[in-house]
């Protein structure tokens, strides 16, 4: 894997600014305890939280983000460097999507709308689940979908 | 909280599922049915001008890919990799942001989805997901026989 080619492929990659995606995964799993507690509890307070962290990735950037900065200090320097970078747009503009979805379910557990509260935190869940298992960005996704739906209403 | 844990359970159930079922399905190339659902062949036919370039000579692989999309450059590698080898198969990236048109009438719903077409246009296979190597090398074969053949 680790050919002169790829080597200044790497570079460029860092240069213009791509993450480790390890940072990313490490970052879903946390979102998703989170979540997952503040769906058993129903807890608005622990949402807002995630909300919080989810405004912060988007307006840093994820690999700045609460949690890609704890990876960054505690987790990457025990591991060896990583093969490929990722461009930090799609795991960003997915950040976005989950702060949507945690304010809604933070509207809802905090207004009694359980309904709301549920389903809206329960998406965020099957969405970091999906990312820290088996790395699938839903957000992404939604992106499409959404570019669809806003061009066939013209 | 017994509600919430119904809920966090019924999450990871979807998630389970979800990852289960694209495992087995993703990067697959599968036939294409000759004519759509209602009867108009013509809208699986891609052209010159829908592309923006010429088609293949044998046959064209065609991808969507979107700007928030991790997995496109993945598959953008790969496709790269497969067609080195034969000059009559052309590869063609597209942005479905900009090609909103062929996006809604191929019904394309993620990125990337990969579609071969023979050498008239007509698409044979298509994929979502980042194609497997093995898949996309029987693919693109099958679509230079279906050239032949017509």
């Amino acid at each position: 894997m680790t050919t002169p080619t790829h080597t200044a492929e790497l570079g460029s990659q860092r240069a213009a600014g791509w993450i480790d995606p390890r940072g990313q995964r490490f970052a879903a799993g946390i979102t998703t305890v989170v979540l997952a507690v503040a769906l058993v509890l129903q807890n608005p307070w622990v949402l807002l939280f995630q909300a919080l962290v989810f405004a912060v990735s988007v307006a840093a950037g994820p690999a700045n983000g609460p949690y890609g900065l704890v990876f960054r200090t505690l987790i990457r320097p025990r591991l060896s460097p990583p093969l490929d970078l990722e461009d930090p747009r799609p795991p960003r503009f997915a950040q976005l999507v989950g702060l949507i979805f945690s304010v809604a379910g933070v509207i809802g557990f905090a207004g009694g709308i359980w309904l709301l509260g549920l389903i809206a935190t329960g998406c965020a869940v099957v969405a970091a689940l999906l990312n820290a298992l088996i790395g699938y960005c839903l957000g992404c996704e939604a992106y499409l979908l959404g570019r669809r739906l806003l061009s066939s209403r013209r | 909280m017994w509600v919430g844990l119904v809920a966090l359970l019924s999450a990871v159930v979807v998630t389970v599922a979800v990852a289960g079922y694209r495992r087995r399905t993703d990067g697959r190339f599968r036939r294409v049915a000759p004519t759509s659902p209602a009867g108009r062949s013509d809208l699986l036919r891609l052209s010159e001008s829908d592309l923006g370039r010429p088609l293949g000579r044998d046959a064209t692989v065609v991808q969507f890919s979107s700007e928030f999309c991790a997995p496109c450059r993945a598959a953008e590698r790969i496709i790269t990799d497969a067609v080195a080898g034969h000059d009559g198969v052309r590869y063609v990236d597209l942005d479905s942001a900009h090609r909103m048109d062929l996006v809604r009438r191929l019904n394309i719903l993620r990125t990337p989805t990969v579609v071969i077409t023979d050498r008239t246009g007509r698409v044979v296979t298509r994929t979502v997901g980042v194609p497997t190597k093995q898949s996309l090398h029987q693919s693109v074969q099958a679509a230079l026989s279906a050239g032949v053949s017509r």
